[in-house]
């Protein structure tokens, strides 16, 4: 895999609005047959490079390679990738069938080969026996098959996604997500997925770019964007991240020690960071990483911060602490509801506790 | 009920309205009523009725063949007027350009000039070239007038095709020519045929411009208006005006009816795609 030539390249790209800046000298290679997702605030430039991978904007700077040929200044119908609009875009006057055979019939494919690849292509979307009805007669998630049906049929060399499952109610986009995992699986095609929600970032994708400002600012697989994350903002966009200012105190044995009290500390892994004593750094851990129990609590070789629960809130099958710590920094923490039998109350005194490799670097220096 | 309006407030408004309506179709009411009125003069009393005047009518060649120059005359007016109005409106709702301000002010202008300078100006400027005066002249004036129309109607038709449609037939293969007459042309066609129904009655009752451009062979407007200087022809004229009238109001109503019901068709199956884009379009979105 690592050798061959990638689905999408996109090399050096820069977009211009005017005077805002979309798209700032991004670089990513798309690898064949994954599913990569551009994740990341509205403004941050996923739909401008997605919509020039379709060839609805040209760059003003770099290259785009589609399976290593250049096709910057190609038009759209001349690319052979295919995308799924954010609203369907289905043509309200022709039915299903009509629909998903448009870029077929465009091909000049005879009328039998595309009467079967439709009905193929409804057997994986399950939507057989739709094939004439209009878009109009159709629910938000049927149409939302229809135009998957309508791009992959064209087995295009990627299928671009942007933010597909936006116009749909909860229920209904937690199963689609899973369907197009499915879909994707089934067929093997390059997904290329815009989208600014992370949890759906998180569930679909074999890797993730999170981006902001225009750049990438973390390519990497779901887990590691969330738990290794490589920028403040890609910790904040990705979840809920507790984060504080500290000070080095001293680096043992590959450990990054911040002494908060005389009882309270952060312990970090120091590898590959340029740390030394009295560096100051962003540390930042995960809520559900963190252990809270009532009174002090020894913490064994990890980080330890005691603090007062200011507020508790329940969320179903998780339990949400809100807790003032000693570094002056509100911490939430999550804990199962199954686990946090224990009667902590607001207003307890409590000492929250999490391994060593659950705390992350962010930033060093100011 | 607005609550801001007293019942005192809201009665006058009433009569007010009544007024307005009485003010505006009592001389068509009149009109029709003495089309039937069995004298020569055009006045109280009723001396009964009678067809006799849309006998003479059909029996009159002359108004006849100013009618059948009329109806070529806006069949020519709406089919040029719709044709050309469909790229203008493209232009103006789909793409950016500079000065689109200025182009879409001079599109419309010819709402706003009087006709007789537009009738005198187009009289000047054939003379000039050299073209003679014919029905065909008379079509490209009122194809200037009837333009303006053509486009306000397929504007808003325009605004709410969404143009992720005609991305989307890009993005399956499809040239701009081919997402044109694929996508674009069929979701147009009710504000196609509103723009030409309009197009044609507002051809079909232009005096102005036609009686300056017209030439010999007389528009329907333009003989009728001859006609006034007979007295006794007065009731005929009168009879032919409210066959015109019912015609021209039969057109607009069916087209306006069609754009309605075609309207709420594309809505009902653009569903949410057209409500998002109308949102977007206003700002909310």
């Amino acid at each position: 895999m690592s050798d061959s030539t990638p689905a999408i390249s996109i090399r050096g790209v820069t977009k211009r609005f005017g005077d805002v800046t979309a798209v700032d000298d991004l670089t990513l290679d798309i690898r064949e047959g994954e599913f990569l997702t551009l994740l990341g605030p509205s403004g941050c430039g996923k739909t401008t490079t997605m919509r020039m991978v379709a060839g609805f904007e040209e760059p003003d700077e770099g290259d785009i390679l589609l399976r290593g040929d250049d096709v910057v200044g190609v038009p759209p119908n001349k690319r052979h990738v295919n995308m799924c609009f954010q609203n369907y875009a289905l043509f309200p006057h022709m039915d299903v069938q009509q629909n998903i055979e448009y870029g077929l019939k465009l091909k000049k494919v005879p009328k039998e080969e595309r009467a079967t690849q439709v009905s193929e292509m409804l057997a994986i979307v399950r939507l057989e026996g739709y094939e004439h009805r209009r878009p109009g007669q159709l629910s938000g998630g049927q149409q939302q098959r229809v135009a998957l049906a309508r791009a992959l049929v064209n087995e295009p060399a990627a299928l671009l996604l942007d933010e597909p499952l936006g116009a749909l109610d909860v229920k209904l986009r937690k199963q689609m997500q899973l369907e197009l995992k499915r879909i994707q699986h089934e067929l093997k095609t390059t997904f290329v997925y815009v989208t600014h929600d992370q949890e759906e970032a998180l569930s679909m994708s074999d890797r993730i770019a999170v981006m902001n400002a225009g750049v990438i600012e973390h390519l990497g697989s779901p887990r590691d964007v969330y738990e290794r994350p490589a920028t403040p903002f890609v910790a904040d966009f990705v979840g809920v991240l507790n984060a504080a200012e500290l000070t080095v105190s001293s680096i043992e044995n590959g450990r990054a020690l911040m002494t908060v009290n005389d009882r309270d500390r952060v312990i970090a892994p120091a590898e590959g960071l340029d740390l030394t004593a009295g560096a100051n750094v962003l540390a930042a851990v995960r809520p559900e990483r963190i252990d809270i129990a009532k009174g002090q609590v020894d913490a064994g070789e990890g980080s330890r911060l005691s603090g007062t629960v200011a507020q508790i809130v329940y969320l179903g099958t998780l339990m949400q602490f809100h807790i003032d710590t000693a570094v002056d920094r509100r911490f939430i923490v999550h804990q199962l509801s199954s686990d946090a039998s224990e009667a902590i109350d607001e207003g307890d005194e409590v000492t929250l506790t999490w391994p060593v490799e659950d705390t992350s670097i962010l930033r060093v220096g100011a | 009920m607005n609550p801001a309006i007293s019942n005192g407030g809201r009665r006058s408004l009433w009569v007010l309205f009544w007024l307005l309506v009485v003010f505006l179709y009592a001389p068509i009411v009149i009109l029709i009523v003495f089309s039937f009125n069995d004298s020569e003069i055009v006045s109280f009393p009723w001396l009964g009725f009678t067809t006799r005047w849309y006998h003479e009518f059909i029996a009159e060649p002359t108004i006849l063949s100013a009618l059948w120059t009329s109806v070529k005359v806006a069949s020519m007016t709406a089919l040029v007027a719709t044709a050309l109005a469909i790229p203008a409106s493209i232009a103006l709702v789909r793409r950016r350009f500079f000065g689109k301000g200025l182009v879409s002010g001079l599109l419309l202008a010819p709402l706003v000039i009087p006709l007789v300078v537009l009738g005198i100006s187009l009289l000047i400027l054939f003379n000039f070239v050299g073209v003679p005066l014919s029905p065909y002249t008379a079509a490209i004036g009122h194809v200037v007038i009837a333009m303006p129309f053509a486009i306000l109607t397929m504007v808003p038709r325009l605004e709410r095709i969404p143009a992720a449609l005609e991305e989307a037939s890009r993005d399956l293969g499809a040239s701009s020519m081919t997402t044109f007459r694929l996508i674009t042309f069929p979701l147009l066609v009710p504000a196609l045929i509103s723009a030409f129904l309009i197009s044609f009655t507002i051809s079909f009752d232009e005096l102005v411009i036609a009686s300056f451009v017209a030439g010999k062979q007389a528009t329907f407007p333009v003989y009728l208006y001859s006609q006034l200087r007979l007295p006794e022809r007065l009731p005929l004229v009168i009879a032919v005006a409210v066959v015109v009238l019912v015609i021209s109001v039969i057109v607009v109503v069916i087209s306006e009816v069609g754009r309605f019901l075609s309207e709420r068709r594309l809505e009902a199956q653009t569903g949410v795609a057209a409500e998002e884009f109308g949102s977007m379009r206003t700002g909310k979105g």
